[in-house]
């Protein structure tokens, strides 16, 4: 009890720092997940296409139509600075640019050209295959005495053919990735916020007097270093429970559901790893100054290779092969999976319990090592 | 007798508080000048001023001349030892004290020379190698000194160096300044441990509120107190007559009895201890322990401002 | 003296472990995650080859069109391969998509059907993959029931179909739509991440800066009033140190830029000089960042490395490092923020230097930095005028 209630006071000491540590960690995940991040979510299915229209036929209008039709438009400033910023930054995936005279030059023949901007992803290709079909339809009906009329009634036919679409699944993907954005991006946040602020106390615990002192005192190493742990998870259940209560705030109504209990949970077990991964780097350590630089290499590092930031699809096989030594990979890999069970049983639940028990285990392995450092530690110098 | 600083009405007010106030006195050549005055007494902004770092009104004057950031003529034949320890901790204690010795000297055989006797006059030869989170706060302290003084100075400014120390380190401090003022050098030496001014300074100045309330030798000072002796016996048990007899005793002053301590403080006067011990002895009072004591500063300024150098 | 202090400066500065991690170490690490997390994102923003399966029922059979198409695009020997294709049954189709193994299938009954489980990018490309196949197969219908209505209007009735036919074919296989690409070259959006690394490097040299004057100051630290008291110049003392400052920093920033351009291969143009002189600049900024802040706050050196660090991840957050929309949605709305943030100058400018073909924009950020480094150097030393201070 002695040793929880020095530990409330060393907390209330770094208090300021804490709050404004978990404050910023929280409104960055926040901000992640409303923004909507168009280089980074790859699920918008219709290009952004600029279009500059020199020419004022109907056709080059028709064309402008069709495109609209099937694209978002987007409205740029006619700059072309900052139209070349938009396809930079992925703003617009495409840019036409339709020539003055497009629509006589085209029907008498004259092949005129059509420039084009891309930005050579997806969605460029999506806006080059409507571009191309349209221009190749309307060249193929191009014959003599043609009138525009005419063309634009004929290309339309071509143009009405469309597959019917059938979607199976009955998931709600964009809540969903929300939910998993916001989850996976927690790993920094449960990770850093646990190493930064036990380490800060730790770190007060562990400072050469006090260590002499408790070395010295009746109360045995195994039990002390126990009681500060059960400590230490007061704070990480503060910080988890924070980070659950604002899902239900940013992800919205998903959290209710089976899906979001699963999110709710995994985040559990990996706040638990986390504390017990900040209690071993506050064990290891006993410079308050080196603080900083751990947890901004631990975690950064861990969100970085294990596809917190970016979805581990993006990731090089190699990086993934790598990161699972490292916990957040299972952290993350339950939260993807969890996004795509659409039928909860034994068998789809199967690989996120395996995920759970190995998060588990590392956080075992985690304690049994800090307690045999704390114990070689019993020496001073 | 030459003056190497003269203080001229010396004030200086922070925004609610008054540091210094019309104070004015001078060192002179050769003497250890001891600054005495409890915490807060306006001792370390007095340095400060005269060492130009503060904005300040009245007049100072170092070596005869007016004292500006930009003397340098008078800043060369200067050391100043601050009260906190002012070193680099990522340089050795060698690294250290040619840094700051070459602010002052360019030559390096020269420097290297006197480095080596300020590490000889410190005595932090076995550990010119080590970094200052290394050393202990005594030597810590030690190579504080050795970086001020390295250079050779004709004045020296000594801030409290031996707060926090402990006797060893204390000892070889205070013999190294009476080696430096032995060498030639004028110090000014800030404190408020009397017993360092007592065996140290030839010359005091007791500072209290930004005021001078006393200055003079050890002695001169001494002579303010109005009592000359102390004596103190322990004695079991003693009747309230035999106090009022002492009260009547020649010269006693005052007479207090307390946990079997009987303390006796005389006015000017000689041969007290012997009349006392006649007394006992004549009475047949029994005591164990029986010491005279002459007074210290600690007297004087209890004397002067109602209160101990140490609150 | 001007040498004597700057040997010193130098050596206080190699020898602080924290200054050298936030300044050197640091930014290399981050360079190193940046390189593993994002080197296959914009390889994987090109298509892939798609896995699908067609329904080979007798409507599929018959279509010659849509049979040719779907060949022709399953190519595996073929540079336009889009698709891996499967021709299977119905029932073997649906299994096929719930267990993921194909994005979808193509059922033709009376009208052509996709079934798709979400709808994703692969989705999309194989609906409107389709939807051209189906497009051309009708434009070719269409002209080969005008030349049919044609050659009957003559009127002719012997009709060579085959002809006909074949001709149409040929019409809309040759139609080429006449596109030309401009896009430049140079879209690596990525890059971005790793010039504001080294705007960040830039900036966090301010520390050493900092540090660096501070040891100067009497107001500042204890060494400063050893400093002060000696007979040096303040000018001479303060300069030689901030220089000692600006080399560390020049030497940590090259080697940044070694690591990232030879490990990490990243793309800077290729124009060598003004890419050296940009970020000798930037340098510049964040050392006389680093000394203002030293000058014009009096407290403690860590609060102070606090202020520059607060400063500069600030900068660097609108500037694109936690994600690059976040600069163009600064360019693009508050366009003033970033034209004061010295972080965005130098992001900025290397931007310009790998993606503009002109240099009105790389010379207008270098203009801004200098503009910035002016600034913070003449309000330190507005601050250092006074000799004397009224408490230290």
């Amino acid at each position: 009890m002695i040793v929880f209630k020095t530990y409330l006071r060393v907390v209330k000491k770094c208090l300021v720092p804490i709050i404004i540590y978990t404050a910023m960690l929280i409104l960055f995940s926040s901000i992640n997940t409303s923004n909507n991040d168009t280089t980074m979510s790859f699920t918008a299915e219709k290009p952004d296409i600029l279009i500059i229209n020199k020419d004022n036929s109907k056709l080059s209008k028709h064309l402008v139509d069709y495109i609209t039709k099937n694209s978002n438009i987007i409205d740029i400033e006619n700059n072309e600075e900052k139209i070349q910023d938009a396809i930079f930054y992925r703003d617009v995936n495409y840019v036409i640019y339709i020539p003055e005279n497009y629509g006589n030059d085209f029907l008498e023949n004259k092949e005129p050209e059509i420039e084009i901007k891309s930005t050579g992803d997806y969605q460029a290709s999506l806006a080059s295959i409507l571009l191309e079909r349209y221009l190749t339809s309307s060249k193929s009906y191009l014959r003599n005495n043609i009138t525009e009329e005419e063309l634009i009634l004929e290309i339309d036919k071509t143009l009405e053919n469309k597959a019917e679409v059938e979607l199976t699944s009955t998931l709600d993907t964009t809540s969903l990735t929300k939910a998993n954005n916001y989850y996976n991006f927690s790993n920094y946040c449960l990770l850093g916020g646990s190493i930064y602020v036990i380490c800060l106390i730790l770190s007060s615990f562990q400072s050469e007097n006090i260590r002499k002192r408790t070395i010295i005192s009746s109360m045995e190493d195994k039990k002390y270093n126990l009681y500060l742990l059960i400590s230490n998870s007061v704070f990480a259940l503060i910080l988890w429970l924070l980070y659950v209560v604002i899902s239900f705030i940013t992800v919205g109504s998903i959290m209710f559901t089976m899906h979001g209990f699963l999110y709710i949970i995994n985040s559990f077990i990996f706040s638990l790893c986390s504390l017990t991964i900040a209690f071993l780097i506050g064990n290891l350590m006993n410079n308050k100054e080196a603080i900083n630089g751990i947890i901004n290499v631990v975690a950064l590092g861990s969100s970085f290779l294990c596809g917190s930031f970016v979805p581990a699809e993006f990731l090089p096989d190699a990086v993934l092969k790598v990161a699972h030594i490292l916990p957040s990979y299972w952290f993350i890999n339950s939260n993807n999976l969890i996004s795509t069970i659409e039928v909860f049983d034994t068998s789809s639940l199967k690989p996120f319990i395996t995920n759970s028990i190995v998060l588990l285990a590392f956080s075992a392995l985690f304690i049994i090592v800090s307690i045999i450092i704390a114990r070689n530690k019993r020496k001073i110098g | 007798m030459n003056n190497i600083i003269e203080v001229k009405k010396l004030t200086k007010e922070y925004k609610t508080l008054k540091a210094i106030d019309n104070l004015s006195f001078e060192v002179h050549d050769g003497e250890i000048l001891g600054l005495l005055g409890p915490n807060g007494s306006g001792k370390s902004t007095t340095i400060n001023c005269i060492l130009s770092l503060l904005n300040y009104e009245g007049k100072i004057k170092i070596f005869g001349s007016d004292m500006s950031p930009d003397a340098y003529d008078i800043k060369k034949r200067i050391g100043v030892i601050f009260q906190d320890v002012a070193v680099f901790d990522e340089l050795s204690v060698y690294d250290n004290i040619d840094y700051f010795c070459g602010l002052y000297i360019k030559d390096k055989d020269v420097r290297h020379e006197y480095i080596n006797d300020a590490i000889k006059l410190v005595g932090l030869e076995d550990f010119t190698k080590f970094y200052p989170k290394q050393l202990s706060g005594g030597l810590l302290r030690r190579l504080n000194i050795a970086c001020g003084i390295a250079h050779k100075p004709k004045l020296i400014f000594l801030d409290e160096p031996t707060v926090a120390v402990d006797p060893q380190s204390r000892n070889n401090i205070l013999d190294g300044i009476k080696k430096l003022r032995d060498n030639g050098a004028t110090i000014v030496y800030t404190t408020h441990y009397m017993e360092e001014v007592e065996i140290l300074c030839d010359r005091v100045i007791i500072l209290d509120a930004g005021h001078v309330i006393a200055e003079g030798t050890i002695d001169e000072l001494k002579s303010l107190a109005k009592i000359e002796e102390k004596i103190s016996v322990e004695v079991n048990d003693l009747n309230e007559k035999y106090i009022e007899q002492i009260k009547k005793i020649k010269n006693v002053e005052d007479v207090s009895y307390d946990n079997n301590v009987l303390l006796i403080t005389y006015k000017k006067g000689k041969n007290n201890l012997v009349d006392l011990i006649e007394y006992l002895k004549n009475e047949k009072i029994v005591y164990s322990k029986i010491f005279s004591e002459r007074p210290t500063l600690n007297d004087v300024f209890l004397e002067l401002t109602g209160k101990g150098l140490r609150d | 003296m001007f040498i004597h202090n700057l040997k010193y400066s130098l050596k206080t500065l190699v020898k602080n472990r924290m200054l050298i991690f936030w300044t050197l170490a640091f930014p290399l690490i981050l360079g190193t995650f940046f390189k593993l997390a994002f080197s296959d994102i914009e390889s994987n923003e090109k298509l892939d080859i798609i896995d699908i399966a067609i329904v080979n029922n007798d409507n599929f059979k018959n279509n010659e069109i849509l049979k040719e198409s779907f060949k022709a695009l399953s190519d595996k020997e073929s540079s336009d391969q889009i698709f891996n294709t499967k021709y299977v049954d119905e029932e073997e189709a649906k299994t096929l998509l719930e267990n993921s193994e194909i994005c979808g299938y193509l059922i033709v009954l009376d009208e052509p059907k996709i079934v798709v489980s979400n709808s994703g990018i692969n989705e999309t490309v194989f609906t409107e993959v389709t939807n051209e196949i189906y497009a051309n197969a009708s434009t070719i219908e269409n002209i080969v029931e005008n030349e049919i209505k044609n050659e009957i209007s003559v009127p002719n009735y012997d009709i060579d179909y085959e002809t006909i036919i074949n001709n149409a074919i040929a019409k809309v296989t040759e139609s080429k739509a006449n596109i030309k690409d401009i896009s430049s070259n140079n879209l690596s959006y990525t890059m971005i991440e790793y010039y504001t690394l080294i705007a960040m490097a830039c900036l966090y040299g301010g520390i050493l800066g900092m540090s660096s004057v501070n040891k100067n100051l009497a107001n500042q630290s204890n060494t400063g009033k050893r400093v002060t008291v000696a007979p040096t110049k303040k000018t001479v003392t303060i300069m030689s140190s901030a220089l000692a400052a600006f080399i560390v920093e020049l030497i940590g920033v090259a080697l940044l830029f070694l690591y990232t351009i030879f490990v990490l291969k990243v793309d800077y143009g290729t124009n060598l000089p003004l890419i050296i002189l940009l970020s000798v600049v930037g340098t510049f900024a964040g050392l006389s960042l680093g000394i203002a802040v030293s000058c014009i706050f009096k407290t403690s050196e860590d609060t102070k490395t606090g202020i520059i660090i607060a400063f500069t991840m600030l900068g660097c957050f609108f500037s694109g490092m936690m994600g690059i929309t976040m600069k163009y949605v600064i360019d693009k709305n508050i366009p003033i923020i970033n034209k004061l943030n010295p972080a965005n100058m130098i992001t900025d400018g290397f931007y310009s230097l790998y993606y503009y073909n002109t240099l009105d924009r790389f010379y207008l950020n270098l203009i801004s930095l200098l503009l910035f480094s002016f600034i913070c150097l003449a309000l330190s030393v507005y601050s250092l005028r006074r000799q004397k201070y009224d408490s230290i």
